[in-house]
């Protein structure tokens, strides 16, 4: 379960319309997160339920594997899905940015891509370029400091899931 | 040599505002250093034992003399007056202030240089053949993919945050001088019996505590398809490496625990949903601009031999063991390849004074087309310089100090900065280095000895590559007092090999002598000509061994 965040959304803070659901409890009809484990055991129960549904993708094996969540096995699901939460367990752990990438790029996912965890300053315009639109940001993280740090960096030398081509292809339009 | 456009300057300007800022927030307390850390890091600024170090990057070791000046600038007014260039091509500074770091990288790009990823657990800067475009049977010149690899991989948003560092190196040769089977991926240029170029891959090879030689992924990947393919491998890696561990992070842990059939099997089906896009196929256009920088420099039409150099070489015999040592045959009549030895006996391999780039920058300005490469093995090289002109860049290279004649020969050793400046070192290896060299300072028993390559690591992380050297040497600790491990047999070249360990390490008393006992062993069994690494690798490990540890 994440930790007390603000939702900056498409370069805006705004109110979050998301819960993150209880493993243990049935789901209400607000649009919820579950994980990747209900959504495999529940796949048919949910497909019926008439309300928005997101999952969250782990980054780290919670001490039981060596790896985390698979991005690929979400793909039979997403005709369901309305929202991916991709988790940054530490600022190291960058496994995040390829799930958002092949969501966007391979799957042509066209939902909420949303990082929670702990996400730098530096990291919000990677993410940002690798399809990422939603951030759940620490409380004390201002909209001005948000949008300068998205600023940093004019241009990009390579193509990625945004609209940037990158140097190596943008000098020869 | 390639030039910034305005897009390159003003991407490296933006980033030197940027860290200014992160310097700010860091030296006012709004960052913590544990905050401040990934942040250095991925702009070269390193925490060690006594002060800051910054690495800056120096793309595929080649540097204009005007870059080299700057250099020598930066030694000057913020270092302790010298650099140290590294094994990967770089040059790192021991003493810079850190609030005057951002002043530092403003300066350096001025010059078209920068320090972004060269630390970091990123894509770090891409080294190649320091002979490059000045050698004879080269397929292209490494450096014109190094450099679009160089752009695609800076700041690259999905592989800046990756299980650990990544290095890429390249070569055009079949004699690898780039040591590319001990990289994360190492690329070697390649043509087909079409005619057309493309590039072998080699994924998995590195040393630190788990060394191994990279395995080869694809025999011929299309030019237009490389980034496609190099993306492929990245994210396989980003996704399935380990982050568990920090010592099995790299992808070779990856490719081992995988295996190789596997490990291909999972890039070719990435690299076909990758490729699929067209996304990544450069342009000709860009091509061709980025293969212009490269051109060949417009050499005289000479003759293959020069009267004047026979004539100096039969006047000066120390000049004449230099050259016979040191410059290396060039692809274009008339000219020689020269290498310069950051190994003065007794000095501290690698490093270089300002005034003493200085001098290496003038003489680059006048006789090598402005070019100056830095080799892996921490040596300088001027790659086109007359013959007629050898004489007068001796004297001058004399002068300073720099005209040690002892390439590729025993006292031409790597070696780490070890416990000198290093906060993960067990061991000192800088003055190990030294006591070596000045053992055997005479330069005519080093020539009768050959080829041998010593390399030095003060702990087990492998930075002086002991693994890859024909003699290795590692520090290790024992309860608080430094002992040194040998291995032999190891090569980094296109035959690349991990060395055996000896057996039982040696005191810091003890370790020269069993170094001259290893080398008496091999002068003792070698037949004519053959040189270390072919003796060890006939005769094996046991008859040095017997000689070593003998009561």
């Amino acid at each position: 379960m994440p930790n007390e965040y603000q939702l900056m959304k498409d370069g805006a803070l705004c109110q979050d319309e998301w819960i993150y659901a209880d493993e243990e409890v049935g789901l209400s009809d607000a649009p919820s997160i579950i994980s990747l484990s209900r959504l495999k055991a529940e796949a048919d129960v949910l497909r019926a339920r008439n309300a928005k549904l997101g999952v969250q993708l782990l980054a780290d094996g919670n001490g039981k594997t060596k790896l985390g969540e698979d991005v690929q096995e979400l793909e039979p699901y997403l005709d369901m899905l309305s929202l991916v939460s991709i988790a940054f367990p530490t600022y190291r752990n960058g496994r995040g940015f390829s799930a958002a990438r092949v969501l966007r790029e391979q799957f042509n996912f066209d939902g909420e891509l949303r990082a929670s965890g702990e996400v730098l300053h530096d990291q919000w315009a990677m993410m940002r370029r690798c399809g990422i639109t939603a951030f759940e940001l620490a409380p004390s993280v201002s909209l001005e400091t948000f949008s300068d740090a998205m600023g940093e960096l004019t241009d990009a030398y390579q193509p990625a899931a945004d609209d940037q081509r990158g140097a190596l292809w943008q000098r020869h339009k | 040599m390639y030039r910034y456009d305005e897009f390159d300057h003003q991407l490296v300007g933006e980033r030197v505002k940027q860290f200014r800022g992160q310097v700010e927030r860091r030296v006012s307390g709004e960052l913590t250093e544990d905050a401040f850390k990934p942040l250095r890091l991925m702009n070269g600024v390193y925490l060690q034992l006594h002060a800051y170090m910054l690495r800056v990057a120096i793309p595929y070791g080649t540097l204009s003399s005007k870059q080299m000046r700057m250099q020598a600038h930066i030694a000057r007014k913020y270092d302790r007056g010298y650099g140290h260039f590294t094994t990967r091509q770089n040059i790192q500074f021991n003493w810079p202030a850190l609030d005057k770091i951002p002043d530092l990288l403003e300066e350096l790009a001025t010059v078209e240089m920068h320090a972004i990823q060269t630390s970091g657990n990123c894509i770090r800067n891409v080294t190649s053949d320091q002979y490059a475009a000045a050698i004879d049977g080269e397929i292209e010149d490494p450096r014109i993919i190094s450099e679009i690899i160089r752009q695609w991989s800076t700041f690259h948003p999905e592989f800046t945050y990756l299980p650990r560092k990544f290095k890429i190196a390249v070569t055009g040769h079949d004699n690898d001088r780039a040591a590319i089977k001990l990289h994360d991926i190492g690329i070697v240029i390649k043509q087909n019996e079409l005619g057309d170029v493309g590039y072998e891959i080699h994924v998995g090879g590195g040393q630190g505590r788990t060394p191994f030689i990279a395995k080869k992924m694809a025999d011929f990947v299309p030019k237009a398809q490389l980034l496609a393919y190099l993306e492929a491998v990245m994210r396989v890696y980003n996704m399935l490496g380990r982050r568990d561990n920090s010592y099995k992070a790299r992808i070779k842990i990856m490719v081992h625990e995988t295996g190789e059939v596997e490990m291909r099997r999972l890039i070719e089906a990435e690299f076909a949903k990758i490729d699929a896009s067209q996304m990544l196929a450069v342009p000709q256009a860009e091509i061709d601009r980025i293969s212009a920088y490269f051109a060949s420099p417009e050499f005289e039409n000479l003759p293959a031999t020069s009267a004047t150099l026979d004539a100096a070489q039969a006047q000066d015999a120390d000049f004449a063991r230099w050259v016979r040592a040191n410059v290396v045959a060039h692809k274009q009549h008339g000219y020689g390849i020269v290498n310069i030895s950051l190994k003065p006996i007794g000095g501290v391999p690698g490093d270089a004074t300002d005034v003493q780039m200085e001098a290496v920058a003038d003489l680059a300005e006048r006789y090598s087309f402005d070019e100056i490469r830095v080799t892996h093995e921490q040596n300088l090289v001027l790659p086109h310089i007359r013959l007629d002109d050898l004489k007068t860049v001796y004297d001058a290279l004399n002068a300073h100090e720099l005209a040690t004649a002892n390439l590729g020969l025993i006292s031409d050793t790597i070696a780490c900065p070890g416990l000198d400046y290093c906060n993960l070192a067990n061991a000192r290896s800088i003055p190990l280095a030294q006591e070596i060299s000045e053992r055997f300072a005479d330069l005519d028993q080093q020539y009768d000895i050959g080829e041998l390559k010593i390399k030095i690591s003060g702990c087990i992380n492998a930075c002086g590559h002991h693994h890859v050297g024909h003699i290795g040497i590692l520090g290790v600790d024992k309860k608080g007092t430094e002992f040194y491990q040998i291995s032999l047999g190891g090569s980094a070249d296109e035959n690349a090999s991990i060395g055996t360990i000896t057996g039982r390490a040696f005191t810091e008393e003890t370790i020269v002598d069993a170094i001259e006992t290893v080398v008496t062993t091999y002068t003792d069994m070698r037949q004519t000509d053959e040189r270390f690494i072919d003796t060890y690798r006939r005769v094996g490990l046991d008859p040095f061994k017997e000689r070593l540890y003998a009561e």
